[in-house]
């Protein structure tokens, strides 16, 4: 029996990926992989999953660059870089010429990735119109509190980064307490965070990361011919689960302006402001929020990409 | 409880000197931990509002000072014997059958304890591999090592209250170490083992084992004999205890004691004598809308009755209350208000139900479907204390004066700024919930060091701090470990099997109603709130749309019965927090309470078949 965890909820069209990889799985290993799966974080939030799967609680779960991030920080990289990344398929470029250190670093730890999947991008929600950087130095930024040297970045910026833990998001901007937040737009939508913060900065702030991960004590278990099925079905299962969470992305968006969300789409000009604010951050980011050697490398990918001609 | 009084004191005046010293050492510990929860956030309110800025990873040390509270408080309540337990030999046994029969329960109890202090280092050694760091560059295992040092001193403990003499100490040892040797060296495998073990802990309970070795035991002998790691229960009781919103729980409860304390129940009594004592009932009908009121902001933890059980009792005891009926109301009456805002359950349900994408639910929509249902609540507990009422004549009434009533106002008035600066902090977006519990906290503690010096900075602080740590501790240990035997629950799958059973049997909706409100008061009653809203309503959400229930209603259900578990025999919260408040063994405080109970009971039905009560509201602003 093979235990996965996930925090996307039963009935959701991530579960259903992952139960079809099940059922293929169980095919594949002639019924001796046997897949149940603890949706919804019925078995806790990700950093439980992580100290699940450590104590063989737990075998596999689908994480997002939040649980990636508990195993090895390098993950965070992908994540954790503002306007970074200027397309999905820049994330994906990246992504995949990464692949191997990261997979490296997480070995090292104990965990096999069987795929990456990178679901859209996490936007500015705030109470007030936000167009330019200055209009946001305005407002108070939700900052997560456990990770103080983001907050200190947030301030050599010129903004005003309020230091709370990520389940008060909701109830302080319900409160003021915060006035703006990042937010995976899917998560916005479900948590009616837009009838809070009706705007919505259409910048591709950060991109959404996750990954598939298994123990690797319990994968080298299964036999290697077994094994090689197994990725197959996880691939299979991984490309439905990304298109599946950009598409949802899109649609929260759309669901949410239904209902009243105004979303801003910034100038080039405007949105050439917000570049330069974010780089000046880079070199601050580099060592402190963001291992050194990950940031050399992911930067040195962007140029890479960016210097191709167009495909 | 599970040891008469005098056995405290006399183990206390018979401790060696060194013994002592450690003793004080530990409470001043406790102390400073406490101190610093409280003002740490305090400080962190300043720093934003006047000098943008902010105390490095604050929120982080507060939620793992949570943490040692926890384990060090757990460690003193078992120092002087007053872990909860739900039973006592005591009052069945004497003399030699007495010892013997503690011998057993607290073998056990040291047994479970000692387990849980070796899985605790598995556990931190795995979490020592990942390399994460706490704060300051401090290894975040290092601080997880509470959790090692917090049950081994349990362990030890429970082997030395025992008995004052060495022999019965030995055999409580022995005992404990024969039961781990022979659970993993014997002969046996662990499935012969399950309920052979499971019988051991309902004896043990039986002969006054503490309640967190009852649930931590069980959850670790079906995870053990199911073939599972029973690490994750560490694993689930640190995640507990570090929790964001979890701080709130001490921080409120501090706040309770230093009111409780100080001269606030005295002026208080005196003002509600003023204002209502001419009334029929008055004392009941004050202290209903207290606890409501009270509730509404502490969230559903229990913090009522620890803050306000003090308070509230000599209002009712002076108007000639019974005891029992005095604690059967306070203990009913600790979980009013859970439906009103801005409590945090109808909020977090909010969330996780609409997380599935299958409804859609707003946190107004809760509010609002929750009025009605909340103040129907609150009626009918009202009414029941005003019916258990003295009969006139002997309920002291005095006729209203309006001088009187001034001058008892204006004696009270730092006492009835407390939920004013706790709203305050919490609505202005001033504060995060654990800041306003924080400034609660100290603001009570300004009022009566400060302002009406009723209590003495060193004579009485420390003192009354490092009781509310020992409580704390005691009530954490209880939710720690529960959340580990939800975790069992959850590995075994078995909600999804019941979610399974309950379309294939059920096919009618009122039938269903009928058995979820079975089902969830057994809930309500074994686990704690957040968790069984995280753990219950994802699952909940499917089967009510399969019904055809309005999710706002499924939710109020949910969250009603939620609020009756918290009353509901053997393990519910209020039962277990009033016993430890008002020092009265749990049977005890059940009697009182079950006529409560009742009352609640027919609320909840109501609530449930009266959908009209939830959805009026909700559709008028739709
Ligand atoms: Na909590
Ligand atoms: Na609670």
């Amino acid at each position: 029996r093979l235990k996965l965890g996930t925090l996307a909820p039963k009935g959701t069209s991530y579960y259903n990926s992952l139960k079809a990889m099940g059922d293929q799985w169980r095919v594949d290993s002639g019924g001796a992989v046997n897949l149940s799966i603890f949706a919804g974080g019925a078995q806790g939030g990700e950093a439980d999953m992580v100290g699940m799967m450590k104590l063989d609680s737990m075998q596999a779960a689908m994480l997002t660059a939040v649980g990636l991030s508990e195993i090895e920080a390098g993950v965070s990289g992908l994540q954790n870089i503002p306007m970074g990344f200027r397309t999905l398929e820049e994330v994906d470029f990246v992504n995949e010429r990464m692949r191997p250190l990261l997979e490296e670093r997480l070995a090292a730890k104990g965990f096999i990735v069987l795929f990456w999947t990178n679901g859209g991008w996490v936007r500015f929600f705030s109470n007030q119109l936000v167009n330019r950087p200055d209009d946001l130095r305005k407002l108070k930024v939700f900052s997560w509190s456990g990770f103080p040297e983001q907050v200190a970045i947030y301030k050599s910026a010129g903004f005003n980064p309020i230091a709370i833990e990520t389940a008060d998001i909701v109830p302080s901007l319900q409160t003021k307490l915060i006035d703006a937040a990042p937010l995976p737009p899917f998560f916005a939508m479900a948590a009616q965070v837009d009838t809070r913060a009706p705007y919505m900065l259409d910048v591709n702030w950060a991109p959404l990361v996750g990954a598939l991960v298994v123990r690797k004590d319990t994968w080298e278990k299964i036999p290697v011919e077994v094994r090689t099925k197994l990725v197959v079905a996880a691939a299979i299962a991984g490309n439905e689960i990304k298109s599946t969470a950009r598409r949802e992305m899109n649609d929260s968006v759309s669901a949410m302006e239904k209902r009243g969300l105004k979303v801003t789409k910034p100038s080039d000009e405007v949105l050439q402001e917000w570049r330069q604010v974010c780089e000046s951050t880079y070199p601050r980011i580099r060592g402190q929020v963001v291992p050194a050697d990950i940031y050399d490398q992911t930067m040195k990918l962007l140029t890479e990409y960016r210097a191709a001609p167009a495909k | 409880m599970s040891a008469p009084a005098s056995l405290n004191s006399a183990s206390a005046a018979a401790r060696p000197r060194w013994v002592r010293i450690f003793c004080g050492c530990e409470d001043l510990v406790v102390v400073a931990i406490l101190a610093v929860m409280m003002v740490l956030p305090v400080i962190e309110i300043l720093l934003r509002k006047f000098f943008n800025g902010g105390v490095p990873a604050s929120a982080t040390i507060v939620q793992h000072l949570v943490l040692a509270v926890g384990m060090l408080g757990g460690a003193i309540a078992a120092r002087e014997n007053r872990l909860l337990a739900l039973s006592a030999a005591a009052q069945w046994f004497k003399g030699g059958a007495l010892t013997a029969s503690r011998v057993v329960g607290f073998g056990f109890a040291a047994a479970v304890s000692a387990l849980l202090c070796t899985s605790s280092w598995e556990f931190v050694l795995s979490q020592r591999s990942l390399g994460k760091v706490f704060a300051y560059g401090l290894p975040l295992w290092i601080v997880q090592l509470l959790l090692v040092a917090g049950f081994g001193l349990v362990a030890l403990r429970l082997v030395w209250t025992v008995a004052p003499q060495w022999r019965w100490r030995a055999a409580t040892f022995i005992l404990a170490a024969g039961m781990i040797v022979l659970a993993l060296m014997g002969p046996f495998s662990p499935e012969q083992l399950r309920w052979p073990a499971m019988i051991v802990l309902c004896v043990a309970v039986a002969l006054g084992a503490p309640v967190f070795t009852a649930l931590g035991g069980a959850a670790m002998i079906l995870l053990w004999t199911a073939g599972e790691p029973v690490t994750p229960v560490l694993l689930k009781h640190y995640s507990l205890t570090v929790n964001p919103t979890l701080p709130s729980i001490p921080l409120f409860t501090l706040a309770g004691y230093f009111l409780a304390e100080s001269g606030a129940a005295r002026r208080l009594v005196r003002l509600f004598q003023a204002l209502f004592g001419g009334m029929r009932g008055g004392p009941a009908i004050v202290t209903t809308l207290v606890c409501a009121f009270f509730t509404s902001f502490t969230g559903a933890s229990g913090a009522t009755i620890l803050a306000l059980g003090g308070v509230l009792m000599p209002v009712l005891m002076t108007a000639n209350y019974s005891e029992r009926n005095s604690i059967g109301l306070l203990t009913g009456a600790g979980s009013l208000g859970m439906l009103f805002p801005p409590c945090l359950p109808p909020i977090l349900y909010a969330i996780i139900a609409s997380s599935g994408n299958v409804v859609s639910v707003s946190i107004e929509q809760m509010f609002l479907g929750g009025l009605l249902p909340g103040l129907l609540l609150v009626g009918l507990t009202a009414w029941w204390g005003v019916s258990k009422g003295p009969r006139a004549g002997q309920d002291g009434r005095q006729p209203f004066e309006r001088h009187e009533a001034w001058a008892a106002t204006k004696a009270a008035k730092w006492e009835l700024l407390v939920p004013v600066i706790a709203l305050t902090a919490l609505f202005s977006g001033f504060a995060t919930p654990v800041e306003a519990a924080a400034l609660t906290a100290f603001y009570t503690f300004l009022v009566s060091v400060i302002i009406h010096r009723d209590l003495h900075l060193i004579r009485d602080v420390p003192r009354v701090i490092s009781e509310c740590g020992l409580l704390v501790g005691g009530v954490m240990l209880i939710l720690g470990v529960a959340l580990g035997f939800t975790h069992y629950l959850v590995d075994a799958q078995i909600p999804d099997q019941a979610v399974e059973w309950t379309t294939g049997a059920i096919h009618s909706k009122w039938l269903f109603l009928l058995g979820l409100n079975l089902v969830l008061l057994v809930v309500g009653g074994l686990v704690e709130i957040y968790a069984a809203i995280v753990v219950v309503v994802p699952l909940l959400v499917p089967l009510g749309v399969a019904y055809g229930i309005n999710p706002v209603h499924l939710g109020i259900i949910f969250l009603a019965n939620m609020e009756l578990g918290f009353l509901a025999p053997p393990v519910g919260l209020n039962l277990l927090l009033a016993s430890y408040r008002f020092n009265k063994p749990m049977s005890e405080v059940t009697k009182a309470s079950l006529p409560m109970l009742g009352v609640m009971v027919v609320g909840v039905l109501l609530i449930t078949y009266v959908p009209w009560l939830t959805t009026w509201l909700p559709s008028l602003f739709h």
